[in-house]
């Protein structure tokens, strides 16, 4: 623990003189080449080598001021140090003086390197320069090694270091008094023994400093002023002149903080005692008046300010303390993370002094170290960033009490990106805007129980969430869609998780956190799908409902209950009309139609274990009703207007397009992409990319745009259009995504019944429509941004035109395989009419079927065949009108009405072609020729659910066609579908 | 520009009465720059002005054949009008053609044009229908009716300009946005969905 046994000489390891002295001449040559000097400043140099009276006196200042430093060291830091730490207080009274020791032995070391460079100047002074000299050239380090010097002297003073050793071992300084009184001498020996062991460990410190500047500034004002070692001289001056004032300064700092502390009450002292920090201001010595806390005191230290209120001590971490500029007369204004003051005096000249210090105080601390040579002197800035970086926990009760926020500030408040804690576990990770949540965050929130969370990956604004967002609730619930003001509000999917007992899920608007307006709810445990209207969370209004057993209910809804009038239609197509009960049973008046035609009128109840029972009418006279009207009946057309169904869903794409597609709002407004939920869940990798994604967005963003309107010709825009469709990263694909979400939220599954075919088909072309309106809304966007001139409004018909032919196409794919279905549920049983006809067919061959269907022999293409009959037979098998068949099969291969079109004309040219080869001329077919014809090609192409084809096509077929060729061609096509489905082609080859 | 309405007119009639040949003749005759693809001689268009406005025809033939009468209301669904053809030389033809106009009224579009039109009146000697008769039978019905000889080309511009001048005008309100209104549209959506 003592260092006493340490002797001091031993500690420097000067280098031998002999090994640094080269050749006098070439050194000088080089040295004056190697600065750039020319040979010319040649006698300068030789007057300059001779050595002046400045460096032998400074050689012998060093040599004292050397011997001193020993000297201190056995006669005051040895003792000093035989201190038993007996309590926290001594302990660290040692642990200082042990530090002030250590920079103690540095100040001896670097004077003995100092020493030694001036011995070898002086040894050699031709061939070594002036700018050899330690005190020259490491300026900078031997006035480093003074500050570290000065910093553990005042924290000795501070803490009153000495006195405390002394009066362990009074006895023992007593008995030297006289000893150090000879020892040190010249020294002022006045006051206590501690009051000398602090002037022994300053004075010599502070004189010799002086010494240095004296002698250098003789040496600065006697040296040429072209030598190099000049600009060494002044620089080494102005330090050692700056360190005189940094040591009065901190001498003067030390004393007063020392005073202080001494001064205040012990509980003061201990709340904000620590040996480092320095008193800059006193609201003692300079009056200042604190609104709206009536602090009575205020203490500027340089890392702290604290305000004193009664037995209240308010401390401010300057790193987070923000001095506004804006300054109001007498008084200027404070922010901190928790308050804000304002700060006056009575004098103009007080108030800006305070504002000063407290403002290079912040400087001083932001920057970590001690301002040199002065506080708010120096080369740095003195204006403190109003962006920063660093943690704080709030303390004040509300919302943001012990939660730690660490990240980025500005004026006070968090804004930027930052982390906020609570001490419940709760966490937000995201953006930040004057002090609220404001952008993309993460959010996890403890569950009550358990070891779940709730996480919320979301867009906020002003502290709640707003926009698009993930909120997945433990492991139970996810929902997905948009918020306002921190709760669900616009389009939204809410999935409880597969496994759960009772998997729920609800596609469709919120508001408030409500489930309201539009909305699928499947509901898999009973089996029910809802499509309707809601209210406050409940059913309400007009609303189908859907079961797994296929049976189907349509009625108005209030609060969550069927009431009033209704119909069911049964699996069997039995309608049911009259009113309902909550569990869907028909109670009271009533009517059913049988799928016969028979009817049974009058009054319906349902028993427990009972069933239905009716009293009533049953007329089976009544006309067989027109078959199709139950079968083909189609819910909710008409009840759910299709142009506002998915309003939330186009909503947010029109506002996007209207506030101009910012590039940062891309995600809030449309959504996030995301390609894997795992993705997601590493929620701080998705984090770091999102800085990075957000420049990208706006990068990205004037991409699409500009790419729009570089393909504005009909052929390049459908490129275009096809592949933004594609892209789940571009808004028209992001758009497209959610629309096919809600698509199959509502028709797949048990959505998928046929009495929802119409109100399937109508939102097809109407999102078809919104498609082109997003799209032409997004060029709009880009011609304004370019300063271009806007496109014209559309009429109608262009608009029908594009949306026809060049979107729907693009975008039927998509829903193809829901909407199909719904075609086939809904023509079943015609197909499966024809499916018997073209069964039947089949076992004709090719001949009979030809003379079957009534084909003029001429037409009969055999005629290039001359082979006997057998061969025959099974030659012309399959054979006749063989091209036109493959070509009608190629129909089920795309998904494209226009294209399906297409095959059927291409079809009618392969029969047209086939007549003509046979008759050896240009024929043109006549209807009574050509529909026999197509008939037998249809019957032998054997193309599966042909009327859930045609009637699809018919459905999505640009109506542009409507009357013409196209459509000849489809009601043709239909014709013969419905002449296959015919008693008399069910009748077998003769 | 002249607005051009397209109409859909329907023919029918008993196979081997020429309804193909008369529509036929009708493309034929005159010289058409602006060929639209056709469908043999089932489907087939020709415009031709109509005062102010010009009427492209969109001809669909049917079959005439017996066992395929009921798949007709698909051909004539949504037609401006239909023009139904008998031979003057059968009877029989006549007699199918007053099945038409029967069915037609019952089940064929509202305000339907119906044109009838004798054809092979070039083989009067032979004739068994007396214009008398078919024109009477028009006029009972409201019907257009003229005798056609698709093989030496009389009467079938009459024909066709006699259905022009009976489809109504457009109505001026609807024709301000310069589109081509077509006419049928409407009823055509309005019917098609009979399954």
């Amino acid at each position: 623990m003592s260092p006493a046994h340490h002797q001091l000489p031993r500690l420097c390891f000067p280098p031998q003189p002999g090994q640094l002295t080269p050749e006098p001449q070439t050194v000088s040559t080089r040295e004056r080449s190697s600065l750039g000097r020319s040979p010319l400043s040649g006698p300068e140099a030789g007057t300059l080598a001779m050595g002046r009276p400045e460096e032998a006196a400074l050689l012998q200042l060093e040599e004292v001021f050397s011997a001193t430093l020993a000297r201190i060291d056995s006669l005051v830091l040895q003792p000093l140090l035989m201190l038993e730490p007996t309590d926290p207080q001594s302990r660290e009274c040692l642990q200082l003086l042990q530090q002030l020791r250590k920079s103690s032995q540095q100040l001896w070391k670097v004077t003995e390197e100092s020493l030694h460079s001036l011995r070898e100047r002086l040894r050699h002074p031709d061939a070594i320069g002036l700018e050899s000299l330690l005190l020259l050239d490491g300026a900078d380090r031997v006035l480093q090694v003074y500050m570290e010097y000065i910093e553990s002297y005042t924290s000795c003073v501070v803490t009153q270091a000495f006195q405390k050793a002394v009066k362990k071992r009074s006895d023992y300084w007593r008995s030297r008094q006289k000893a150090l009184q000879q020892q040190l001498w010249g020294m002022t020996s006045e006051g206590s023994m501690d009051t000398k062991l602090a002037q022994v460990l300053c004075q010599p410190l502070t004189r010799h400093v002086q010494e240095y500047v004296s002698l250098l500034r003789s040496l600065r004002d006697t040296a040429g002023e072209h030598r190099p070692a000049c600009e060494l001289v002044a620089h080494a001056t102005t330090l050692f002149e700056n360190l005189q004032s940094f040591m009065r300064q901190a001498l003067d700092q030390a004393v007063a903080t020392q005073g202080l502390w001494r001064t205040l009450s012990s509980r003061l002292r201990d709340a904000l005692y620590t040996p480092a920090r320095r008193l800059l201001q006193d609201s003692q010595d300079m009056p200042l008046t604190v609104t709206p806390l009536r602090a009575e005191r205020v203490l500027l230290f340089d890392d702290i300010l604290v305000l004193l209120q009664g037995h209240n001590v308010h401390t401010f971490d300057l790193k987070l303390v923000w001095v506004d500029s804006e300054q109001n007369g007498c008084v200027f204004h404070l922010l901190t993370p928790e308050e804000e003051f304002f700060f006056g005096s009575k004098y103009r000249q007080d108030q800006v002094v305070w504002q000063w210090k407290i403002t290079q105080a912040v400087c001083q601390a932001l920057r970590g170290k001690k301002d040199f040579p002065l506080l708010g002197a120096g080369l740095e800035s003195s204006k403190p960033p109003i962006c920063r970086s660093m943690a704080y926990t709030f303390l004040a009760e509300g919302r943001l009490c012990q939660a730690t926020y660490e990240g980025e500030w500005y004026q006070g408040r968090p804004h930027g990106k930052g982390t906020l804690k609570w001490p419940n576990g709760r966490n937000h990770v995201g953006t930040f805007c004057q002090g609220l949540e404001h952008g993309f965050g993460i959010c996890l929130v403890p569950q009550a129980s358990e070891d779940k969370f709730d996480c919320y990956k979301c867009h906020w604004r002003e502290g709640s969430m707003c926009g698009y967002g993930i909120c997945e609730y433990g492991i139970d619930e996810v929902y997905k869609g948009y918020f306002q003001e921190g709760l669900r509000h616009g389009f939204g999917v809410l999935e409880s998780a597969q496994q759960a007992p009772q998997h729920c899920k609800y596609t469709g608007h919120w508001e408030r956190g409500q489930r309201d307006g539009y909305g699928i709810q499947e509901d898999s445990d009973r089996g029910e799908l809802y499509i309707g209207l809601w209210q406050a969370d409940q059913r309400h209004g007009p609303g189908v409902v859907v079961t797994q057993a296929g049976v189907c209910y349509q009625g108005t809804f209030q609060e969550d209950k069927m009431v009033g009038p209704g119909i069911l239609l049964s699996e069997d197509d039995s309608l049911f009309e009259g009113t309902f009960t909550r569990d869907l049973t028909l109670v009271g008046k009533g009517k059913v139609t049988f799928p016969n035609g028979f009817t049974l009128e009058g009054s319906f109840g349902s028993g427990a274990g009972r069933g239905l029972h009716a009293q009533g009418v049953l007329d089976t006279d009544a006309l067989p009703p027109d078959p199709s009207s139950t079968c083909y009946r189609q819910l909710g057309l008409g009840i759910f207007p299709v142009e506002s169904r998915w309003q939330g869903v186009y909503g947010p794409f029109r506002d996007f397009v209207h506030t101009g597609c910012p590039g940062d709002l891309q995600e809030a407004l449309l959504g996030f992409h995301v390609q894997s939920s795992r993705e997601l869940r590493k929620s701080q990798e998705y984090l770091c990319c999102e800085s990075t994604q957000l420049d990208d967005s706006a990068g990205r963003m004037e991409d699409i745009l500009e790419e729009l309107l570089q393909h504005r010709d009909p052929e390049a825009l459908q490129k275009c259009l096809r592949k933004a469709l594609s892209n789940s990263l571009h808004p028209l694909g992001k758009l497209l995504q959610t629309l096919m979400l809600t698509f199959q939220a509502t028709y797949a599954g048990i959505g998928a019944n046929k009495h929802l075919q119409g109100l399937a088909q109508e939102e097809v072309k109407q999102h078809a429509q919104e498609l082109w309106a997003a799209y032409r809304g997004l060029l709009q966007v880009a011609l304004q941004r370019k300063g271009q001139a806007l496109e014209e409004e559309e009429d109608t018909e262009a608009r029908d035109r594009r949306v026809h032919g060049l979107v729907l196409p693009l975008m039927l794919p998509s829903f193809y395989s829901e909407l199909f279905t719904l075609y086939l549920l809904l023509h079943e049983r015609e197909d499966s009419h024809y499916s018997q006809g073209i069964t039947n067919l089949s076992l004709f061959p090719d001949t009979n079927l030809l003379e079957f269907l009534d084909v003029q022999k001429h037409l009969w293409p055999l005629k290039d065949l001359t082979l006997t009959t057998n061969q025959r037979h099974s030659l012309v098998k399959d054979k006749c009108f063989l091209s036109a068949i493959e070509c009608l099969q190629k129909v089920i291969t795309t998904m494209d009405p226009r294209e399906k079109l297409e095959v059927l004309e291409r079809t009618y040219r392969e029969i047209e072609a086939t007549v003509s080869r046979v008759l050896g001329q240009e024929h043109k077919l006549p209807m009574d020729d050509l529909l026999p014809l197509l008939i037998y090609v249809v019957s032998r192409a054997q193309i599966q659910h042909l009327g859930a084809e045609i009637h699809l096509i018919r459905d999505m077929m640009d109506p542009i066609h409507t009357g013409g060729l196209f459509d000849f061609l489809l009601t043709a096509l239909e014709s013969c579908y419905e002449h296959i489905q015919k008693k008399d082609m069910h009748r077998s080859p003769r | 520009m002249m607005a051009i309405r397209e109409l859909k007119v329907c023919l029918l009639g008993d196979t081997g009465v020429g309804k193909s040949s008369i529509v036929c003749r009708f493309v034929q005759d005159h010289f058409d720059h602006n060929i639209s693809p056709t469908i043999g001689a089932s489907f087939m268009t020709k415009t031709v002005p109509c005062g102010s406005e010009l009427h492209k025809f969109l001809i669909w033939d049917t079959a005439g054949q017996e066992r395929f009468h009921s798949l007709a209301p698909m051909y004539y669904r949504g037609s401006a009008a239909a023009v139904i053809v008998y031979d003057i030389t059968k009877q029989d033809s006549f007699h199918t053609l007053k099945k038409w106009v029967k069915e037609l009224k019952e089940h064929g579009p509202e305000n339907i044009v119906m044109a009838i039109a004798g054809n092979k009146c070039d083989l009067s000697d032979i004739r068994e229908v007396p214009l008398k008769d078919a024109k009477e039978y028009a006029e009972s019905i409201g019907a257009i009716v003229v005798e056609t000889s698709a093989k030496n080309a009389i009467n079938i511009e009459e024909l066709f300009q006699g259905i022009s001048r009976q489809i109504p005008p457009l109505d001026p309100h609807e024709n301000e946005n310069n589109g081509a209104i077509k006419l049928g549209k409407q009823t055509m959506q309005a019917s098609r969905r009979c399954c």
